[in-house]
């Protein structure tokens, strides 16, 4: 049985329950003072909107340079993929699979995943919720460590800076990469898992 | 494990009897619950809550353990770089002026807010939330804060952080000569203390502290 077929209200921030109350609009929480809803207003709606707006800047972000190295007056611009290319002529295996995984694997699964899940909830999909349950909480988790490589490119520019020697400058690519790792965060975040559950109709779906 | 209510006897029992999974809206019978209990939803698998002793001693002291590490964490050099008798040193807050000095202040600012802001928040929301419970004053600001700090838990990020450290540093030792500093040992021990204390301040008694339901949770 759901909570909301007994007529209660979770509480987003303080998971305390609350009674649904028919005639009042608006409804906060006892406990805690928030807003109270039974889903969240709009949800894939507005994980759409997010994951398309996201969707459009991962095309600068993987063309455009994230950074530029200057050395004794030669520049030579690196973006996403070239810097792992790099790190594998150079003979740095597990550190371009990490970069790999991080910069490339985790922002495109996040995009393709919560369409796919976005998707199956409109449509139906035959996915069992299990499976989509697994993969909300994976991209969920796993969002966070696509800044790794806007955490690498600050250090670099912070730390290589020799003036005319060599000094390394950040480029737009990597603007766009952050915007692109931040919409997809809040898009997991707008997202509401208690949807993929609602419309399984297989209250009965767990061991 | 829970067991699911049936549908029958749910009207007579109470709302304080119950749980519902925040994550799939499954409506439960709350387990009774002892010390180091750990409760998962049994139709998607959510853990529900622990239950810890002594939450509000031992998450007090890993927050002021936290926020001593702070200062050196971000301010004392992660590491230094020599390249032909030119020295250069990089600390956590010198990467955010670098991108910013570059007229990349809109990443300068995500990154600010990732790896200095939201950790330094987060910590003194925790740190007024447990004062508010041990001194009973001001429950409803703990509230409030507590709200906000749930909020924010996304958003820090100094395990990532950390990686990108490592991978900056194998990036540059071929390239120049390259030696670690203080700061890098204050940022780990931070990253750690933050990661205990997030396991220790179990968020169901913390709430429950706050509203005050449970006497016991003081100490």
């Amino acid at each position: 049985m759901r909570a909301i077929d007994a007529g209660l209200l979770i509480c987003h921030e303080c998971h305390q329950l609350n009674p649904q109350q028919p005639d009042s609009r608006k409804q906060f929480c006892t406990r805690c003072g928030g807003r109270l809803h039974a889903r969240r207003p709009n949800s894939l709606v507005r994980t759409w909107a997010l994951l398309l707006t996201a969707a459009v800047l991962y095309i600068p972000a993987n063309l455009l340079p994230i950074m530029t190295v200057n050395s004794l007056g030669k520049g030579q611009s690196d973006t996403i993929m070239s810097g792992v290319i790099e790190l594998v002529n150079y003979g740095m295996l597990p550190i371009a699979a990490v970069v790999f995984i991080a910069s490339i694997l985790v922002p495109t699964f996040k995009l393709v995943g919560i369409a796919l899940l976005l998707y199956s909830v409109q449509r139906h999909q035959p996915m069992s919720a299990r499976q989509r349950i697994l993969m909300y909480r994976f991209i969920e988790w796993i969002g966070r460590w696509s800044m790794l490589d806007i955490f690498v490119i600050a250090i670099l520019v912070a730390v290589v800076n020799f003036g005319s020697l060599a000094s390394i400058e950040p480029g737009y690519g990597a603007t766009a990469f952050a915007s692109v790792v931040v919409l997809t965060m809040l898009a997991a975040l707008t997202f509401d898992p208690r949807l993929i559950w609602d419309n399984t109709d297989s209250d009965d779906d767990h061991e | 494990m829970a067991e699911p209510p049936s549908t029958d006897s749910f009207s007579e029992l109470e709302l304080k009897q119950l749980i519902a999974c925040h994550e799939c809206d499954l409506l439960l019978r709350r387990p009774p619950t002892a010390a180091g209990d750990r409760v998962e939803c049994p139709r998607c698998g959510y853990e529900l809550y622990t239950h810890r002793t002594q939450v509000i001693r031992r998450s007090m002291a890993l927050v002021i353990a936290a926020l001593l590490l702070y200062v050196p964490a971000n301010f004392l050099p992660i590491m230094r770089l020599n390249l032909l008798g030119q020295a250069t040193e990089d600390t956590v807050w010198s990467g955010v002026l670098g991108l910013y000095n570059n007229g990349m202040q809109g990443v300068a600012v995500v990154v600010f807010l990732c790896s200095m802001a939201v950790p330094l928040l987060k910590l003194l929301c925790q740190f007024a939330v447990l004062l508010s419970i041990r001194l009973d004053i001001g429950r409803s600001y703990g509230l409030l804060l507590y709200r906000i700090y749930h909020h924010m838990r996304e958003w820090g990020m100094l395990e990532v952080y950390l990686m990108g450290i490592l991978v900056a540093i194998v990036k540059l030792v071929d390239l120049a000569e390259l030696s670690l500093g203080l700061g890098l040992l204050c940022f780990i021990a931070l990253l750690l203390v933050q990661v205990w204390l997030e396991v220790t301040m179990s968020p169901h008694q913390i709430w429950e502290a706050l509203s005050g339901e449970d006497e016991h949770a003081r100490d």
